[in-house]
């Protein structure tokens, strides 16, 4: 039998050598260096209340299609990540495609808004944010797209104000949260989230974060780092690292109450798909989307499992239901080179066949 | 007899050592203190910068042990020997990467446990009180002597669930070995072999992730990782009751007070908005039930409409092949007419803000 390493210890030596020479070139291109801006899109605030706001992109035309698209993003981490960079960015990608488009940024809790609840996110902030968007387009109805877990709100409120959403799109959502594959749900199973939350207030965000990083240890904390010394001669791939880890750690704390719901009534119980999940004290019931359903989701997403978002299919009301699965992870759906070719037309074609 | 090449290998890493330790003082050096800056901005940095020289530092230890101890070396008889020495030794030169599972976010948690541990050891009575059981207390302090005890209890159980919890860790780092080896054997044709360190490394990697996964899905790690944030927390309640207390007494407002009037404020902002909207919480208004109501019928006669002719959709909740959807890459259905034109101004209860052109950049965290 023939060993499987062949390593040449001249080799070794180099690599070793050449792992020192970019580490001491790093030094020099990393000192000084700013942090990355995302790509900001020009857009314009609509609306504003507590620490919501929502923004208008403004693009460079008149948008072609005929009801605006609002997103809607999920409370952990920030939005940016649909405009994260100039050539990667979902929303400009939108624009161009001739979307008139809408972001809710959720803000930065902090102590004020430890007793805001699901409701409060649902029937409140997010219904009066379609209101706006409604409003300034003189429409009864209009196109939302939601996130993560944003996309789990999206599905909440279409089922609880069903006249107000036109068509629903949902990306890397999680719908069945049971599925064996979903790691965060079985982690967070036997925890005793009363307590958690009752000790906490607010979820910090630096928790948070951490419980991500460990959903992939030896990835996430040493081969990205590792990763990082082989573009670190090249400052624009550098740049690009920067940001990346700018959007990752810059992430808003959890209002304590809307977690404790979440964890429990998601999470460990997984009411949405029982049917048995209230929300401000209404039933929220998926077979009352009847509109068109757009449900896209990532193959290699470590984070949400792809059978968590196909679950929607066998829940959802309409018979308007189309799935896309898109081959990358839960942050490549939005920023990898794939994406950009695929998932922004995906969206807009799917939008326009349905005027 | 001097053996040259050994020189040789330790004046290289001296040099290199020196080289790393100067990038990492390099980078671990402190900007000049600014008054305004907020403290808490530059802890989080410098914590990404650790978790970044950590890993990096981690690596290339284990290059170096890698390529001076015979591990570049290849040989059909020993390798899985030197695959144990690499990564499954006593140093576990990877151990940080997954010793970060108990850093960074849960580190706060894990400081204050150290103090409250050692300020008891500190206070003259020997052990934790409560850390062999409960004992009967008395007199003026009992109250205080309970508090201790549940105090002592609470820890002595949170750090048995830590200790459970790293034991399951590192049977991940162990199988993560097993993996590699498993890898490997499927390497061992020629033209398969690995050539680089860095590519035995990656292929550690996804080893030690695979292992890792399948112990982080168990239901023993769910009991495991359940029992620690449940006990962490108990602590933490703990600590805060006493912190409260002495606050009480200073006469300082509390957190549990801040908590409960912020509390009262949103319940009156939903009272508030509710009334302003002319229904209340409990009872949504009946325009909305019943635009609800239509539209489950319209779903059931549609429903219905579809199973007489074999083509329909399953109810919600049931799963049938007859039900399945079309999927977007085979079929897009036709396009289908506005059906709506009626155009009703939406009512909003905040106004809008009146539109002003910007291109800031998102807002800091504060």
């Amino acid at each position: 039998m023939q060993t499987p390493l062949h390593i040449d210890p001249t080799k070794a030596l180099t690599d070793m050598a050449t792992f020192q020479r970019k580490l001491a070139a790093g030094m020099a291109n990393l000192r000084g260096m700013r942090e990355p801006e995302y790509a900001n899109t020009p857009r314009e605030l609509v609306y504003s209340e507590d620490k919501l706001k929502v923004w208008h992109f403004t693009g460079h035309g008149k948008a072609s299609s005929k009801a605006p698209l609002l997103i809607v993003y999920a409370l952990v981490n920030t939005v940016w990540m649909t405009d994260l960079q100039a050539d990667r960015s979902m929303v400009r990608n939108l624009l161009e495609q001739g979307e008139d488009v809408y972001l809710i940024d959720w803000g930065y809790p902090d102590g004020a808004d430890r007793w805001l609840t699901l409701d409060d996110y649902i029937n409140g902030y997010l219904d009066r944010c379609v209101d706006v968007v409604r409003a300034r387009h003189d429409l009864d109805a209009i196109n939302l797209l939601g996130i993560c877990q944003g996309g789990a709100f999206s599905l909440c409120y279409t089922a609880l104000h069903p006249d107000k959403v036109k068509n629903l799109i949902t990306m890397v959502t999680p719908v069945d949260f049971h599925t064996p594959d979903n790691m965060l749900s079985n982690w967070c199973r036997n925890v005793d989230v009363d307590l958690f939350v009752d000790t906490t207030g607010n979820i910090p965000a630096g928790l948070m974060n951490y419980v991500y990083l460990t959903l992939k240890p030896m990835r996430l904390n040493q081969q990205k780092y590792i990763g990082l010394v082989d573009i670190l001669d090249n400052p624009v791939e550098l740049e690009n690292f920067l940001r990346m880890e700018r959007w990752i750690f810059d992430s808003p704390d959890q209002a304590g109450e809307a977690f404790r719901q979440f964890i429990k009534d998601f999470y460990q119980d997984n009411k949405l798909v029982k049917g048995t999940l209230e929300i401000g004290g209404q039933s929220v019931d998926l077979g009352m989307i009847t509109q068109p359903v757009l449900n896209i989701f990532a193959e290699q997403d470590h984070l949400v499992p792809p059978d968590a978002s196909r679950a929607l299919g066998k829940h959802v009301g309409t018979t308007d239901y189309t799935q896309l699965a898109f081959k990358g992870g839960h942050i490549g759906i939005y920023v990898s080179g794939r994406a950009q070719r695929e998932v922004p037309p995906a969206i807009h074609q799917w939008l326009r066949q349905r005027g | 007899m001097v053996d040259p090449a050994n020189e040789f290998m330790k004046d290289y890493q001296a040099l290199a050592q020196q080289s790393w330790d100067a990038w990492t003082r390099q980078f671990q050096q402190q900007p000049a203190a600014n008054p305004f800056a907020p403290p808490a901005a530059a802890a989080a940095g410098s914590e990404t910068l650790e978790r970044t020289l950590a890993g990096l530092k981690g690596y290339f230890d284990w290059m170096q042990a890698a390529a001076s101890g015979g591990g570049a070396t290849s040989s059909a008889n020993n390798w899985q020997q030197q695959l144990q020495q690499m990564f499954g030794g006593v140093s576990q030169p990877f151990a940080q990467a997954f010793g970060g599972i108990d850093g960074a976010g849960a580190e706060s948690f894990a400081r204050q446990w150290q103090t409250w541990w050692q300020a008891a050891q500190r206070s003259g009575f020997g052990d934790m009180p409560g850390a062999h059981g409960p004992t009967p207390t008395f007199g003026q302090s009992r109250e205080q002597q309970m508090q201790q005890q549940e105090f002592g209890s609470a820890l002595l159980e949170s750090m048995q669930a830590s200790a459970r919890y790293q034991e399951l860790i590192q049977r991940a780092n162990m199988q993560g070995v097993q993996h590699l080896q498993k890898k490997l054997t499927e390497h061992a044709a020629p033209g398969r072999q690995i050539e680089s360190l860095k590519g035995l490394y990656d292929l550690w990697v996804d080893a030690s992730e695979e292992a890792y996964a399948e112990i982080a899905l168990s239901d023993e790690f769910r009991d495991a990782y359940g029992e620690m944030v449940n006990t962490q927390m108990r602590v933490r309640q703990l600590q805060q009751q006493q912190t409260e207390q002495m606050c009480q007494q200073l006469g300082v407002p509390t957190r549990s007070e801040v908590s409960s009037l912020g509390e009262r404020l949103q319940a009156l902002r939903r009272e508030f908005r509710a009334s302003k909207s002319g229904s209340s919480e409990e009872s949504p208004d009946e325009i909305t039930v019943l635009r609800r109501e239509v539209t489950a019928l319209k779903r059931k006669l549609a429903n219905a409409g579809a199973a007489k002719t074999g083509s329909g959709k399953a109810a919600p909740g049931k799963s049938s092949t007859a039900a399945k959807k079309s999927v977007a890459r085979k079929e897009i259905p036709a396009k289908k007419k506005s059906t709506s034109k009626k155009k009703t101004a939406a009512k909003s209860t905040r106004k809008p803000v009146s539109a002003s052109k910007s291109t800031a950049r998102p807002r800091k965290r504060k």
